[in-house]
């Protein structure tokens, strides 16, 4: 494309400005880096994101994600056993046991006797203890707690330490999040609702362009400067209205006047400005004379409609679905209103927005949700890119 | 356990969600349960039928469960059927339900300023006034728990609208036994003291509090139960009761003196785990990590006795954590030994046979019980004939007896307060209180929003 | 739990089943009863033929013309009149409203936050997307850029504030940083700020959030519009000795202003919606309060349905002029064809 352009232009400027090439040449690398560097800060989010949420939970509370390759040092706490536990060996009284007791590849490093300062001695080295005797701990967490007179505690004392542990990776947040927080639960919800509504008003808006863009009748003109303010009147005004609407159509049939029912069509609407500017600007741009010679044959509009615009119109209706599904998918509003915060009724984005105000610091969870959330828009946005600019531009370019 | 004290700002389990047995297995006829109430109450109502919506705070799974096994009692002992329904914008949901005119037979609001609002509109139904007699005979401290649920009606006219059921102790301050054991640190028994501990904690080279006002879209809220915390031990409970009705205007020195003494906690970078800053942006369930963090981020932390639902994953009552009452001024023996509290309210919204005979099933000492109960129940009664062996816990047990030795019960303020200022300016004006706006200043903020309602 | 995908496909499948058989049915209706054949009277076959036309788009647009007055145009009226009545919509209150929306500091504050949104937003979106769209669209790797760069617009506001929340995520100084913004910071030897607080960095930091989803968006429309340029202008401009950064703002600049005027406004109506973010980041605390946001609250948590549309009411106004300067547009448009 325009690289080609760029080097086309090459043999001019060798002959007799050579500093031009030099000028290119830093002008490519500069480009290339800057490029790089936008690139960069974009996706560096993202990818924090992913990167964090397979992280172990205690590891991602504790250090940033981009150390998630070195191993990490904590102090954690255990509790050594109680006086019932001890023997005598030779004249000695020993109690025995391991720190961690189960968790696996901790490696110690410093334990101490107050959580004020959890590494105040260190391995092999003796800690005088308060219920009397010393401590000996190794590595690998096994203790040795001896006293020249019986131990008479009767509690579990706690002994603090430091240890480091490898990067670990889990699954396990994703787990968590699906099974315990609802994010499964919600992303049927989501599914439940972006599917009618992403299919429903594309047969809706496709007859209402066709009629606009080729039929002819008054009051055409001021219709499509209708649907034109329709496209940028804030959905925030719609709410109540909308709500008290469904409020007394369920009181009257004695039902809920939240569901999925109000959603699918509530989306449907919402929709349907942009659905019908976006294929009337496309079928406006069909051949006429096709249409025509098919008028002369003595087709019907309807015939017309279902046999040629409706196939010939594929791009475009593929275009606003993707739209569509991502915009009803990423929603919040709209659902949170009418669909209802039930817990099992709530999407995603409103799951996600709960999870941020109960659970803000648990970002083993938050990303791990944030991602799922973000999974199918994803595989929709890169499967379908194409369609995607092209909606964009048959939307946007029109205009200037 | 060592696993989950590893890092404990993460280990905050989903404690709420994760265990999967909430309702403890209770068989009628078994243990120290008042069976013979849910006896004499099946004789009189078991003839009731028919279908019955109820619409309740209660929407975390925990919280849900208990409250399904008192339900389910109560719909063997009749022949009722109960649709139970809740939501984390439960409020919203019921304000939207009543407006249109499509509320449930029953709704529990944990707000008597919402109810308040509802019974102006003439949406609630009168209870009578035998339910405010029942109540002044038979709850601890009976008036003020059956002045909480009576409002004026669409007539002026003031009635017993609503029933107070399940009731919760604010004033609790939360601490790691082994830390203070540690410290060498004693319960303080006086404010003083407390303020004297925080200093002492100062010294010896930690941080007091933790304190975490975050909470989505009611960002602030724990900050009023500071305010109203100091409030009843700063004034009279008569001036409490002004305040909440902004007789006792916002902006006066008695506010704003409880805003600054607040103030001298809370803004004072070295008292707050993470400093003043990070106050703001925490989330409430998130802040109390640090008591169990190690080395602590925080040896103090108060908050009401449902909190230990956000400690980590196995923490055990007693041995991980314990609670102190937040204790009066020694300088203002006047005061008493005040509490504050909440406590959920129900109201017939909408009338039925089911919801009358519902309100008469609360009534008995078996209903309380069975919430009591339950294994992580965070249930309390005044209710005298409820037997306290039921608790699940003894520390439940403990916190039933603040409530009822309470010399002053006050309910939280800031829930009875109209809604834009005790679910909006209240709220945002004490996070931008935190944030650096003066006392008097935050005061003045909340009290404008009051002049405009 | 499987069994609502399903009743959703089930609700696609009769949703469709029944716009076909409408579409449908009706023509078939409107064919058979006003028929016209050779067997007429021209006369009646004639009126019949103009009746049948007349009526035919109406039938074609009937549905979607239901969908849009009953959700959308009745709604702006409803409003406007909530507005003009006290929380419940019981009581008249004429304009006082909009007085005490103005005399309001929360509503003062929004109102200002917005004017700044609207101010950077679009503007830097647009800027930053045009130097993408040039970089990438000379560089054999420019095609994979701009699918990363354009990605956050598949990702929802919400999941795109969490992500921000994580880079601007807070620790006490004696703690590890968990956020990239304060691991930096920290790690040049300053002090962590809790920037989600720090006023007014704080609403410029919800902003980099729209800017970083709507970049992609102004880029895409952007570089389509610099590929319009012919190649012989730039190629003139080239032999003339002007160098690449002349060109820019010489010759694609001015080729490319209606475009770069239709991204401007395109992002400008996002901003003036914008809600998830500010709901989900701050909720409006720490003076970020935005007018969608307080709509929200106004409505829903203090139900104070006048106020709330009070504010829904102005949101509108605030969008009249970019409306009416779109419809003037289209209709330009459609007077040219």
């Amino acid at each position: 494309m325009s690289t080609a352009t760029a080097s086309a232009a090459l043999p001019v400027a060798e002959d007799d400005r050579p500093s031009i090439w030099e000028r290119l040449r830093i002008g490519r690398i500069v480009a290339n880096l800057a490029l790089l560097l936008i690139v960069a800060i974009w996706t560096f989010p993202t990818v924090g994101l992913l990167v964090s949420s397979v992280r172990d939970a205690d590891q991602l509370a504790i250090s940033g994600w981009w150390t998630s390759l070195t191993s990490s040092t904590t102090p954690g706490a255990g509790r050594l056993a109680s006086s019932s536990d001890q023997i005598e060996e030779d004249g000695i009284y020993v109690i025995t046991g391991d720190i961690f007791e189960s968790a696996g590849n901790l490696t110690l490093s410093a334990v101490g006797t107050t959580s004020r300062d959890p590494g105040a001695f260190g391995v092999g080295e003796a800690v005088p203890m308060n219920q009397g005797g010393e401590l000996v701990v190794d590595e690998t967490g096994a203790y040795r707690w001896t006293s020249d007179t019986p131990f008479e505690h009767t509690n579990t004392p706690r002994i603090y330490y430091v240890a480091s542990e490898p990067p670990v990776f889990t699954l396990d947040n994703y787990y968590r999040v699906l099974t315990s927080a609802g994010v499964g639960q919600s992303f049927l919800n989501s599914l439940t609702v972006a599917i009618p509504a992403t299919v429903i008003p594309i047969l809706i808006a496709a007859f209402a362009a066709y009629a606009l863009a080729w039929m002819r009748f008054p009051g055409r003109g001021i219709l499509v400067a209708v649907i034109v303010g329709l496209l940028v009147v804030p959905l925030q005004t719609s709410l109540i209205p909308i709500l008290r609407l469904y409020n007394g159509i369920a009181v009257n049939f004695d039902g809920q006047a939240q569901g999925y029912l109000g959603v699918w069509l509530a989306h449907t609407a919402f929709g349907l400005p942009l659905a019908i500017f976006l294929l009337r600007n496309y079928m406006v741009g069909l051949p006429r004379e096709i249409m025509e010679s098919a008028r002369m044959d003595g087709a019907t509009h309807f015939q017309i409609f279902t046999t040629m615009v409706l196939p010939l119109s594929f791009p475009a209706l593929a275009s606003f679905a993707i739209f569509q599904f991502l915009w009803v998918w990423n929603d919040l509003l709209v659902a949170l209103i009418f669909l209802g915060s039930q817990n099992d009724q709530m999407v995603l984005t409103g799951r996600l927005v709960n999870l941020l105000g109960s659970r803000g610091n648990n970002w083993e969870l938050l990303t791990a949700g944030a991602f799922i959330s973000m999974i199918v828009p994803l595989i929709v946005f890169f499967s379908l890119q194409r369609y995607f600019v092209r909606g964009l531009l048959a939307g946007s370019v029109k205009g200037g | 356990m060592h696993k989950t004290l590893l890092a404990g700002v993460s280990a905050l389990a989903l404690s709420l969600t994760a265990t999967s047995a909430f309702a403890q297995d209770i068989v009628r006829g078994e243990g120290d349960f008042s069976w013979d109430s849910l006896d004499a109450f099946e004789a009189e109502y078991g003839d009731v039928s028919g279908e019955i919506t109820l619409w309740s705070p209660w929407n975390n799974p925990g919280d849900a469960a208990q409250f399904q096994a008192v339900v389910d009692f109560f719909e063997e002992a009749t022949g009722v059927t109960v649709q139970v329904g809740s939501s984390p914008t439960y409020e919203e949901q019921a304000r939207i339900d009543i407006a249109a005119g499509s509320p449930a037979n029953i709704t529990i609001l944990p707000q008597p300023g919402l109810l308040a609002d509802f019974a102006e509109q003439g949406a609630l139904t009168d209870l009578g006034a035998e339910a405010t007699d029942w109540l002044e005979n038979n709850y601890a401290a009976g008036e003020s728990w059956a002045a909480l649920g009576q409002f004026a009606g669409e007539d002026g006219e003031v009635r017993q609208y609503a029933f107070p059921f399940k009731l919760e102790v604010k004033s609790l301050v939360w601490y790691s036994p082994d830390n203070f054991d540690e410290m060498g640190y004693e319960i303080p028994e006086t404010m003083e003291a407390l303020l004297e501990l925080q200093e002492q904690i100062k010294a010896d080279g930690g941080t007091p509090w933790c304190i975490g006002l975050e909470s989505g879209g009611a960002t602030g809220w724990p900050a009023t139960d500071w305010i109203e915390d100091i409030m009843l031990r700063t004034q009279s409970p008569e001036a409490y009761d002004q305040w909440v009705t902004n007789e006792l205007p916002f902006n006066s020195p008695e506010v704003v003196n409880a805003i600054e003494i607040f103030g001298s906690i809370v803004k004072d970078d070295a008292n707050v785990a993470g400093g003043t800053a990070a106050v703001a942006t925490t989330a409430f369930g998130d802040s109390p990590a640090g008591l169990f963090t190690i080395p602590p981020q925080c040896y103090l932390h108060r908050q009401a006795s449902f909190i230990p639902s956000f400690f980590p994953e196995g923490s055990e009552a007693g041995v991980d954590y314990d609670f102190f009452y937040m204790p009066p001024y020694e300088s203002e023996p006047d005061l008493g030994r005040p509490v504050l509290g909440s406590g959920t309210l129900v109201s017939i919204t909408r009338d039925a046979e089911g919801a009358r005979a519902f309100l008469e099933y609360i009534k008995t000492p078996i209903a309380h019980e069975i919430w009591m109960a339950q294994e992580n129940s965070n249930f309390l009664t005044a209710y005298g004939e409820a037997n306290p062996d039921t608790y699940s816990s003894d520390q439940l047990r403990q916190q039933g007896e603040i409530l009822l030795e309470a010399t002053t019960f006050r309910f939280d303020g800031s829930d009875m307060m109209p809604g834009a200022i005790g679910a909006g300016a209240f709220w945002s004006g004490m996070v931008d209180f935190v944030n650096g706006l003066s006392a008097q200043d935050a005061a003045d903020q909340i009290q404008a929003a009051w002049d405009q309602l | 739990m499987f069994e609502q995908v399903l009743n959703a496909i089930l609700a696609v499948v009769v949703a469709l089943a029944a716009a076909g058989a409408y579409f449908w049915g009706s023509n078939w209706l409107l064919d058979k009863f006003l028929h016209s054949d050779n067997g007429m009277s021209p006369h009646v076959s004639v009126r019949r033929d103009r009746l049948r036309t007349g009526i035919r788009p109406w039938l074609f647009l009937l549905p979607a013309l239901l969908f849009l007055s009953i959700y959308l145009v009745y709604p702006v009226f409803e409003t406007v009149r909530l507005s003009l009545y006290n929380r419940n919509g019981s009581v008249f209150l004429g304009l006082s409203n909009y007085f005490w929306a103005f005399g309001d500091a929360h509503f003062r504050q929004s109102l200002l936050n917005n004017f700044f949104w609207l101010l950077i937003v679009p503007a830097m979106s647009t800027a930053i997307g045009l130097i993408i769209a040039v970089l990438a669209d000379r560089l054999w790797w420019g095609n994979i850029a701009k699918s990363l760069i354009f990605m956050p617009m598949a990702i929802s506001f919400v999941g795109a504030s969490v992500i921000w929340r994580f880079i601007y995520a807070y620790r006490g100084p004696d703690q590890p940083q968990i956020g990239v913004l304060n691991a930096i910071v920290t790690g040049m030897g300053l002090p962590p700020q809790n920037w989600i607080t720090m006023v007014p960095l704080n609403s410029f930091l919800l902003m980099v959030i729209l800017i970083w989803i709507q970049t992609g968006f102004a880029m895409v429309i952007l570089s389509a519009a610099l590929r319009g340029i012919p190649e012989e202008t730039l190629e003139a401009a080239r032999l003339d000795g002007a160098n690449e950064v002349q060109i820019f703002f010489t010759i694609m600049i001015p080729q490319i202003t209606g475009t770069l005027i239709v991204v401007w406004t395109t992002i400008t109506i996002v901003v003036l919606k914008v809600f998830d973010i500010v709901f989900a980041m701050t909720n409006g605390e720490f003076q970020t309060q935005v007018l969608a946001n307080l709509m929200y609250s106004w409505m829903f948590r203090s139900g104070d349905f006048g106020r709330g549309s009070t504010v829904a009411v102005i949101i509108l106004l605030a969008v009249l002029p970019i409306m009416i300067w779109n419809i003037r547009n289209a209709s330009r448009e459609q007077g040219a064809r």
